[in-house]
C-alpha cells in the first residue's frame, strides 16, 4: 500500500513538472475559463428586444402617423430609419441595418375616413429566426390593438354601444431572472462545459505523448501497475480541475451575483465525481487513439461537442428528438449540469440529486477502468 | 518552382494521413456528426411550451381563453394549479416554463366594458424561450380581444388597418435555414486550423523540418505542398456539410454558387493564415493545440453563428467585427438565405479580402522567414 502511494506519488510529481516546464499550458488552463466566462455571461443572450425597424411613409397623413407611432413607442421596435420610398427597404435588409419594415400604403387615411380598409405591410427579415418569430407575433399583436381603437372611435362616432366588449390586457412578468440575464442560467452549465474542455482535452494526450516520445516503455519496466500509472495522470489534472471550479463559483457569485443557494458540499462531490468521469474519459482516447491529432480530433468529438449541446447548458433538451435526448445520457455532462443548476439555483442537495450522483460515480468507475484495460492491451501487443 | 517537388510533397502529406486511418475517418465522421447536433439541437424550434393555467374566475371567457392559448400551438397546458402560490414551486422546478393567471372576476369587467389585466408569467432563466413566450402570448391576447370585437357584429361596418405581416428570405422561419449556411463555414475553420497550426509544429517536434531545408525544396514549394492536402481535405468536409443540408435537411438555396465560392475560398486563405501562424509561435504541438482552443471559443461564441449578434450588449458589438467568421456568415447567410448578390455583400467580401491579405500574407512572409533562417 506504501508502495502504491509513493509510485503514484512520483508518477503525479513527474506531472506537475512537466506542467511546471510549460508555463503557456498552465496559463490556459488558468486563463481560459475566466474568459469564457466573461465571455459567456456578459456577451450572450438569446432575448429579442430593440428589433432595428425601418418605417416607411407613403401615406404621410396624420392617421398614418398615429399608426406608425405605436411602433415608435413599443420597447420591442427600434426605429432606426424613416423613409419615403420602397427602394430603402432593400438597402436596410441588405445591410442588415434593419430587420422589420412597416410600410404603410399611399391612401391610408382616405380608406379609413370613408370606413374601407387602410393597407399596411409589414415587411420581417427571416434569416434570424427567433428575432423574426418574435417580431411577427408582436406587430400582429399591435395591429391588432390599433384596429380596436379604431373600431371603438367608430363606434362611439356612431353612437353604438360597446360598453359591454372589454379588452383584456396582458401583463406579462419575468420570474426567476428578471432582466433576462442569461448569466444565472449559463454560469452553473458552463462552469460543467469548462471541466468537460480542460480535462478531456488535457489527458486525451497524455498517454499518446508518452507513446510518441518513447517513455511509455520506461514506465512499463518500471515496477508500476497500471491503475497506479492512471490514478497519478489524473491528480494533477484533478486539482486544476477544482481551480477552475473555484475560480468560476467565485468569479460567478462576486462579479454575476450568481446565487448559490444549495450546499457547497453537494456541488463539491458532485465536481468531484464529474471530474474523475471526464478524466477517465481523457484516458480513454488516450488509450484508443493512435497519434496526437487523433485524440485532439476524438476530444473534440466526444468532450466538446457533446458536453456543449447535448448537456442542456445552454440548448433545452426537453425540445429535441427522443433518440437525442437518449445519446444525451451517454455523456456525464448532462448528469452535471442538471446537478449544477439545481444546486446553485434551486437549493438541491444530496436527497434530491442521488440520481445523478449515483449515475456519475458509476460512469467515472467505468471509464477508468475500461480505460487502464484498454491501455494494458495496447501495450501488450 | 518545380511542380514534381510539390506533387511530391503532397504524396508525402497523403501518406503520413494515411498511416493513421482512424483521423481520416474521423475527419469525416465530424461532420456528419456536427450536422445532427445542430441541425436538431441548436436550430429546433421553439413551441410546445409546457404552461400552467391559474384559472381563479371559472367563467366561459376564462375556458375560452385557456382554448385560445392551447390552441395555438405554441403552449401546452400541462397542470392547473389551484392558486398563484402554488406556482412558484412549479417555475422552480422547470415542470412549467410559462404561467397565464386569469384573476378572479375577468369576465365581470369586460362585461362592464373595463381593461381586465390578466398575468402571464415567463420563466427568465432561459432568455430565448421567455423572449418567444412573452411575443407569442400578446399576440393570442390581441388576438382574443379582435375575435370579441368581431363577434359583436360591429367591425364588420368599421373601418381598419388591414396588415400583412410578410416574413422575407425564410418564410417558415426554420432555424436551420441560417444555421446549416454558417455550419459550413464553421467546419472549414475547424479544421482547417486545428490541421494547420499543427502542421510546421509537428515536423519541427519530430526534426524533419530540418531535413527538409537541406533539400533543394524552396519555402514557396513547401508551402504550397503542406497547405494543398488538408485544403482539400477541409472542402471534403465541407461539400458533405453542404449536401447533408441541402439534401437532409432541404435547405433552400437562394442565392449565386459564385458569391459563395468567393467567400468561402477568402475564409479559407484566413483560417490558414491563422493556423500556420499558431504553428509558428508555439514551441510544441501541445502549445499550438492549446493556443488554437483559446481563439476558438471567443470565436464560436462572438460571431454570431449560435447567439444572435444583435441580442449582445452595444459594446461587444464592434469586437464581433474583428473575427473573420462573422463576415463568412454574413456572405454564406446572405447567399443561402436572401440570394444576395455581390454588390449587396460587398462590404462584408472585402472585409473577408482584407483578413486574407493581411493574415495570410502575414503567415506567409513569417513561414519563409523561419525556412530561410
Amino acid at each position: 500500500m506504501r508502495q502504491t502511494l509513493t509510485r503514484v506519488g512520483a508518477i503525479a510529481r513527474k506531472e506537475f513538472t512537466h506542467l511546471g516546464r510549460d508555463p503557456r499550458t498552465l496559463l490556459a488552463v488558468v486563463i481560459t475559463p475566466v474568459i469564457q466566462l466573461l465571455l459567456f455571461a456578459w456577451a450572450i443572450s438569446f432575448d429579442v428586444q430593440h428589433v432595428p425597424t425601418i418605417v416607411i411613409d407613403l401615406d404621410r397623413t396624420p392617421a398614418s402617423q398615429e399608426y406608425l407611432q405605436q411602433y415608435e413607442a413599443s420597447p420591442f421596435f427600434d426605429v432606426v430609419a424613416r423613409g419615403g420610398d420602397l427602394a430603402a427597404v432593400d438597402e436596410a435588409f441588405d445591410s442588415n441595418t434593419a430587420r422589420v419594415a412597416v410600410i404603410v400604403r399611399a391612401g391610408f387615411a382616405e380608406a379609413l375616413a370613408t370606413g374601407g380598409q387602410g393597407q399596411v405591410a409589414v415587411l420581417v427579415d427571416g434569416s434570424e429566426p427567433t428575432a423574426a418569430k418574435v417580431s411577427q407575433a408582436y406587430a400582429v399583436a399591435i395591429n391588432q390593438l390599433h384596429n380596436q381603437a379604431i373600431t371603438r372611435e367608430w363606434a362611439d362616432a356612431q353612437g353604438l354601444d360597446l360598453s359591454s366588449l372589454g379588452t383584456l390586457e396582458p401583463r406579462i412578468r419575468t420570474w426567476s431572472n428578471p432582466e433576462r440575464r442569461s448569466s444565472d442560467f449559463l454560469i452553473p452549465g458552463l462552469m460543467v462545459v469548462i471541466i468537460a474542455i480542460v480535462t478531456v482535452q488535457q489527458t486525451a494526450v497524455t498517454l499518446v505523448r508518452e507513446r510518441d516520445l518513447g517513455t511509455q516503455e520506461q514506465l512499463e519496466v518500471s515496477p508500476m501497475r497500471r491503475i497506479e500509472l492512471m490514478v497519478g495522470k489524473l491528480l494533477p489534472w484533478t486539482l486544476l480541475a477544482f481551480l477552475d471550479v473555484a475560480m468560476i463559483t467565485g468569479l460567478g457569485r462576486l462579479m454575476f451575483d450568481v446565487p448559490l443557494r444549495g450546499s457547497f458540499w453537494t456541488l463539491a462531490v458532485g465536481s468531484a465525481l464529474f471530474v474523475f468521469a471526464s478524466l477517465g474519459m481523457g484516458l480513454l482516447i488516450s488509450a484508443l487513439a493512435p497519434s496526437l491529432d487523433t485524440a485532439n480530433i476524438m476530444a473534440m468529438l466526444i468532450a466538446f461537442l457533446p458536453s456543449f449541446l447535448l448537456s442542456g447548458f445552454a440548448f433545452a433538451l426537453d425540445q429535441i428528438p427522443v433518440a437525442l435526448q437518449w445519446v444525451s445520457y451517454l455523456f456525464p455532462a448532462r448528469f452535471m449540469v442538471s446537478i449544477s443548476r439545481g444546486v446553485f439555483l434551486k437549493g438541491a442537495d444530496f436527497a434530491q440529486l442521488w440520481p445523478e450522483l449515483a449515475a456519475l460515480a458509476g460512469y467515472a468507475l467505468v471509464m477508468l477502468v475500461v480505460a487502464s484495460a484498454l491501455y494494458g492491451r495496447r501495450s501488450a501487443r | 518552382m518545380s511542380s514534381r517537388r510539390i506533387r511530391l510533397l503532397i504524396w508525402k502529406e497523403f501518406i503520413q494521413l494515411r498511416r493513421d486511418p482512424l483521423l481520416i475517418r474521423l475527419l469525416l465522421i465530424m461532420p456528419v456528426m456536427q450536422l445532427i447536433m445542430f441541425g436538431y439541437v441548436v436550430a429546433v424550434d421553439i413551441r410546445h411550451l409546457s404552461t400552467a393555467v391559474v384559472d381563479l374566475d371559472h367563467s366561459s371567457l376564462s375556458h375560452k381563453l385557456e382554448t385560445s392559448f392551447s390552441g395555438s400551438g405554441y403552449f401546452t397546458i400541462t397542470s392547473h394549479p389551484v392558486d398563484e402560490a402554488s406556482l412558484r414551486p412549479l417555475l422552480d422546478r422547470g415542470t412549467v416554463t410559462v404561467a397565464l393567471v386569469i384573476p378572479e372576476g375577468t369576465e365581470a369587467r369586460i362585461l362592464r366594458g373595463e381593461v381586465a389585466p390578466i398575468g402571464i408569467i415567463v420563466d427568465g432563466t432561459d432568455s430565448q424561450v421567455s423572449a418567444v413566450a412573452s411575443g407569442y402570448a400578446s399576440q393570442i391576447v390581441a388576438q382574443f380581444n379582435t375575435d370579441r370585437i368581431e363577434a359583436s357584429g360591429v367591425s364588420i361596418a368599421a373601418p381598419g388597418v388591414e396588415a400583412q405581416v410578410r416574413v422575407m428570405f425564410n418564410p417558415s422561419m426554420d432555424p436551420l435555414n441560417t444555421m446549416i449556411p454558417g455550419l459550413i463555414a464553421v467546419i472549414l475553420m475547424l479544421s482547417l486550423m486545428a490541421i494547420m497550426s499543427q502542421a510546421v509544429v509537428k515536423e519541427r517536434e519530430s526534426g524533419t523540418l530540418e531535413q527538409m531545408f537541406v533539400t533543394p525544396i524552396r519555402a514557396t514549394e513547401y508551402l504550397i505542398g503542406k497547405i494543398t492536402p488538408y485544403a482539400l481535405m477541409a472542402t471534403a468536409q465541407m461539400l458533405l456539410i453542404a449536401a447533408g443540408g441541402l439534401l437532409w435537411f432541404r435547405v433552400p438555396f437562394n442565392g449565386s454558387v459564385w458569391v459563395v465560392l468567393t467567400g468561402l475560398a477568402l475564409f479559407m486563405l484566413t483560417c490558414i493564415g491563422i493556423g500556420l501562424l499558431i504553428s509558428l509561435v508555439s514551441r510544441t504541438r501541445h502549445q499550438a493545440q492549446q493556443a488554437m482552443m483559446f481563439l476558438m471559443i471567443p470565436t464560436m461564441v462572438l460571431s454570431g453563428f449560435i447567439f444572435p449578434v444583435q441580442s449582445m450588449p452595444a459594446i461587444i458589438q464592434p469586437l464581433t467585427k474583428l473575427i473573420p467568421l462573422t463576415w463568412a456568415l454574413d456572405v454564406l447567410r446572405g447567399a443561402f438565405v436572401k440570394g444576395s448578390s455581390f454588390t449587396a455583400l460587398a462590404v462584408p467580401l472585402l472585409a473577408l479580402a482584407g483578413f486574407a491579405v493581411v493574415i495570410f500574407g502575414a503567415a506567409i512572409v513569417a513561414t519563409r522567414r523561419r525556412i530561410s533562417e
